[in-house]
């Protein structure tokens, strides 16, 4: 029997609560004929969504669709379910209005944030598309280290350092900074950056 | 004396090496590369990072692309390969064969003495 608490990326999306971080509405699927009515109740008033997916050992490229219409939805779970995968059903959101998507990573005493223009945020991880470098004091929010375009305003910045002061060292967060929204993607444990100078 | 800096660019995995650029374009140049080599590559795609992280002959990457939080520079840590990421124009600033220096605590790397 699968359990969700086997696929990282979906604990990295359901710890995202735990420090009360904004994500966008999901569910998790790993029966489709047991979850039909819930996949059902999240479709509803819904013309698009996005549906990732999510292995238990592979942790290769997992198959995705960020623009998902909810007539092609059930059938593209179905066929991630009935390739083993847990699929990550969740609310649309539009990646032509991103403004800038990235990863933080937590020291210590410091916070390092890569930024990239528009998203998805695979084009950084998978592809090292860097547009901004910035590192921050942890206990002032002083910016000691930039370099890059200046993708992210003064404001956003100062909304996002609010939103992450309590998270722990050694951890990192995917974001994204649309028009009218901020959300993150998961939240991991990094414990190679350990290693890192700080 | 001191070292003479080649080229700057953002730590990814610490560590300090010295060895000889090879500069790996596409994937079939992967096989060119001998124990002793540092890896110079545009950026570290799922592919190569694949490669990697079987038995990987390299002593050291140096990549164009990237940074500190990118799947590869986690990989590099892990696998404890020392990896300097956004070394902007390496594949074209460096030269095969050549001798360097890493130091990717500080994401320095020098031309060796």
């Amino acid at each position: 029997m699968k359990k969700l608490s086997n696929f990282k990326k979906i604990e990295g999306i359901k710890n995202l609560e735990k420090y009360s971080l904004p994500a966008p509405a999901t569910i998790f699927i790993l029966d489709l004929k047991k979850q039909e009515k819930e996949i059902d109740d999240f479709l509803k008033n819904r013309d698009i969504v996005m549906i990732r997916s999510d292995k238990e050992v592979d942790m290769s490229f997992c198959p995705h669709n960020l623009n998902c219409p909810k007539a092609k939805a059930k059938k593209f779970i179905e066929e991630l379910v009935s390739k083993g995968y847990a699929a990550i059903l969740q609310e649309h959101v539009p990646s032509e209005e991103d403004k800038l998507s990235g990863n933080i990573l937590i020291f210590k005493k410091n916070i390092l944030m890569e930024l990239m223009e528009g998203g998805p945020l695979t084009l950084l991880n998978r592809e090292g598309k860097l547009d901004e470098y910035i590192k921050i004091r942890r206990n002032d929010f002083k910016e000691i280290e930039h370099f890059g375009k200046r993708l992210i305003t003064k404001e956003d910045l100062g909304r996002v350092l609010k939103l992450i002061k309590r998270v722990p060292p050694f951890k990192i967060l995917e974001f994204s900074i649309g028009q009218d929204w901020l959300y993150f993607w998961q939240i991991r444990d990094d414990k190679t950056a350990k290693e890192l100078k700080d | 004396m001191p070292k003479k800096i080649i080229l700057k660019g953002i730590p990814a995995s610490p560590g300090n090496v010295e060895g000889k650029v090879k500069i790996v374009n596409f994937l079939n140049e992967v096989k060119k590369l001998t124990k002793g080599d540092i890896l110079v590559t545009s950026f570290l795609t799922p592919d190569l990072v694949s490669i990697i992280r079987k038995d990987f002959p390299v002593l050291g990457i140096i990549t164009d692309k990237g940074g500190t939080t990118c799947h590869a520079a986690i990989v590099a840590r892990e696998l404890k390969i020392p990896y300097i990421a956004g070394a902007i124009d390496a594949t074209k600033k460096l030269k095969n064969n050549t001798f360097i220096s890493l130091d990717s605590e500080r994401g320095i790397i020098y031309e060796k003495a």
